[in-house]
């Protein structure tokens, strides 16, 4: 069996699994992976004859465990037929772009754009709900390649995806309801600010499309670079960081103490910091956008991790004097070219 | 274009040269001027705290001028205003890290694309003071009036005439308590103003508005309100040109004032 990791959707593919419960089985374990959490979850059953009732069960294990069951492609006309009847929805996995509907094309100057925006959203859909396999997406490359418009920048297609400091929503299972920092919420001005923002540094750092290094990700890419993380030697300071003072690291870095405003921390792996990060932190200088940056309490100006940027949102109420008395150990790392936060420790 | 390079300076510390450039710069900018701040107190640095762009600076000078970067790259760009920017100073060196020439440099490439370059010099007289003034024609010496602070800007003002670079200097008096300086506790604008044999570009009254717009991040002059922030957009208007009258501090002064005029009236002029 094997499993495919997309930033905000799974595929599992479970085609050659003999019975329900190996499917089951399958699931629960992947699911059960941090990395599979608030995920959707798109099945692949190939040929397997799955009746309504055995699908129904699936689909609550998923949802149990915090997933849901975006779409299933299967071979099987039975399995078809159950999931038509529970309402699941059907799509085949193919290495091929849906053919856009070229009748309804009106008049314009990209027309080649349209058509291609067409089959981007047939695939996307409408907001952030992305599942895809690798070969679509391979596919999707190769033909933005050809048909790209260099006015045209990609983010405007799905604002939300270069949005800063976004904690995946709890509840939802969906990024569309965005948390700073200081769990606030932004609004949409703040958020097209925010857009605009990385998309004037992403002019500045003229980093070229890198999206497309970063996009075929699997499971396996990011447990081999936490390894690699572990190597990494690691620096080890028991003291606070004030202003101006900066500290630089071929590997980790490990901070008891607070890091002050106005300071900063470069580290070629992670960053941890017991205590409040209220400077510059930048995670993973040497490319490594699966490092990661910790804090007791997350208070950062600007966190960088790689070679994506984030600052804190202007319209966060900061106190001057941050209180000691509650820590809520968040984490910063990168998700589809943005930087999100999450709470280490769930109520 | 070729923009005005001014630098904003005192001497002494804690008068309020940031706070000035602060809310200079972002007048000039309201009144459709293309400005750039630049921030010189390397070490030390304030002016983008004042703006609330701490969070947005990625690159600053010293990237600059260790070609880490290019020059459009650093300029941070206002959250409101478009044409306001700044060139943040780096908070992990100190004043031997750019030079004059390079500063010198900087303000000749950013001529081409500004109306205003206002420099925030640090306070003191040594390297930072002169990488400052290095590319600047022009210069606004803030003082207080308190002898201290009017000391060293005469100090100041002696440095600035022996430079060839600099065509003129003004002279801004921060915090002036109009009430204090009535009782005679406070040297008056004339005093200081003879003391320095200056001209005046503008009088700030004390105003507590200062605090609170430094701690939010919001120059004082967006507060249509203040007082302080009247008095400085006064002064970014006289920099573009306008003749306007220096604001009566004493008659826009509260009720409290006015009560005390009534009763000293009273009393009769036992002072």
């Amino acid at each position: 069996m094997e499993k495919g990791y997309i930033e905000n959707g799974f595929i599992v593919d479970v085609s050659n699994a003999c019975k329900t419960s190996e499917i089951i089985y399958e699931l629960s374990t992947i699911l059960d992976l941090p990395d599979a959490q608030r995920k959707k979850v798109c099945l692949k059953l190939g040929g397997i004859d799955l009746s309504a009732i055995q699908l129904t069960s699936i689909k609550a294990l998923v949802e149990s465990m915090n997933s849901e069951i975006e779409f299933i492609s299967t071979d099987s006309e039975v399995t078809s037929l159950a999931a038509k009847e529970l309402g699941i929805n059907l799509s085949k996995i193919e290495n091929k772009v849906p053919t856009p509907d070229f009748n309804l094309e009106e008049e314009g100057r990209n027309k080649v754009n349209k058509e291609l925006e067409k089959a981007l959203d047939k695939i996307f859909g409408d907001n952030n709900n992305e599942i895809k396999t690798f070969s679509e997406e391979k596919h999707l490359n190769e033909l933005r390649k050809e048909t790209e418009n260099p006015e045209v920048p990609e983010y405007t297609q799905k604002p939300i995806r270069d949005t800063l400091f976004a904690e995946p929503a709890e509840n939802s299972g969906q990024s569309e309801n965005i948390t700073d920092v200081t769990d606030s919420e932004i609004d949409s001005e703040e958020l097209a600010e925010l857009n605009k923002f990385n998309r004037e540094l992403e002019a500045a750092n003229n980093s070229g499309n890198i999206e497309e290094d970063y996009e075929n990700i699997t499971y396996e890419d990011i447990k081999e670079q936490l390894k690699e993380t572990e190597k990494l030697p690691t620096l080890y300071i028991q003291r606070t960081l004030r202003s101006g003072q900066s500290i630089t690291s071929e590997g980790n870095i490990v901070i008891i103490g607070d890091v002050n405003p106005g300071s900063e921390i470069i580290a070629a792996g992670d960053i941890t910091v017991w205590g409040v990060l209220g400077g510059i932190a930048h995670a993973g200088t040497s490319g490594n956008r699966y490092a990661r940056i910790r804090a007791l309490k997350m208070n950062a100006i600007q966190l960088r991790i790689a070679d994506v940027f984030a600052r804190r949102p202007d319209n966060a109420n900061i106190p001057y004097i941050q209180k000691t008395d509650t820590f809520v150990p968040e984490e910063a790392y990168v998700s589809r070219n943005q930087i999100y936060i999450h709470k280490l420790h769930e109520e | 274009m070729s923009g005005r390079v001014i630098v904003i300076t005192s001497g002494k510390g804690g008068v309020g040269k940031t706070t000035t450039n602060a809310n200079i710069g972002t007048s000039l900018a309201k009144a459709g001027k293309k400005v750039v701040m630049i921030d010189t107190d390397l070490g030390l640095r304030n002016l983008d705290l004042l703006l609330g762009l701490e969070n947005r600076i990625v690159y600053t000078i010293v990237d600059v001028v260790e070609e880490r970067c290019k020059l459009k790259q650093a300029l941070v760009k206002d959250k409101k205003n478009p044409n306001l920017c700044l060139l943040a100073a780096a908070q992990t060196r100190d004043k031997t890290a750019v030079t004059e020439e390079q500063l010198k440099d900087i303000c000749e490439k950013l001529k081409k694309d500004f109306d205003f370059i206002l420099v925030d010099c640090p306070a003191g007289i040594e390297q930072g003071f002169q990488n400052a003034v290095a590319g600047a024609s022009e210069a606004i010496v803030v003082t207080t009036p308190e002898m201290s602070a009017v000391r060293d800007a005469d100090r100041i003002i002696g440095l600035l005439e022996a430079k060839e670079e600099i065509k003129s200097y003004k002279l801004l008096l921060n915090r002036v308590r109009p009430n204090l300086v009535k009782s005679k506790d406070m040297m008056s604008v004339d005093d200081v103003v003879e003391i320095l044999s200056a001209d005046l570009i503008g009088i700030i009254p004390e105003d507590t508005g200062i605090i609170t717009s430094t701690n939010k991040g919001e120059p004082i002059v967006n507060d249509e309100k203040s007082l302080a922030g009247k008095a400085y957009s006064n002064v970014a208007r006289r920099i573009i040109g306008e003749d306007v009258p220096f604001l009566n501090l004493e008659e826009e002064n509260s009720v409290v004032a006015k009560v005390k005029k009534f009763f000293s009236g009273l009393i009769g002029k036992e002072k």
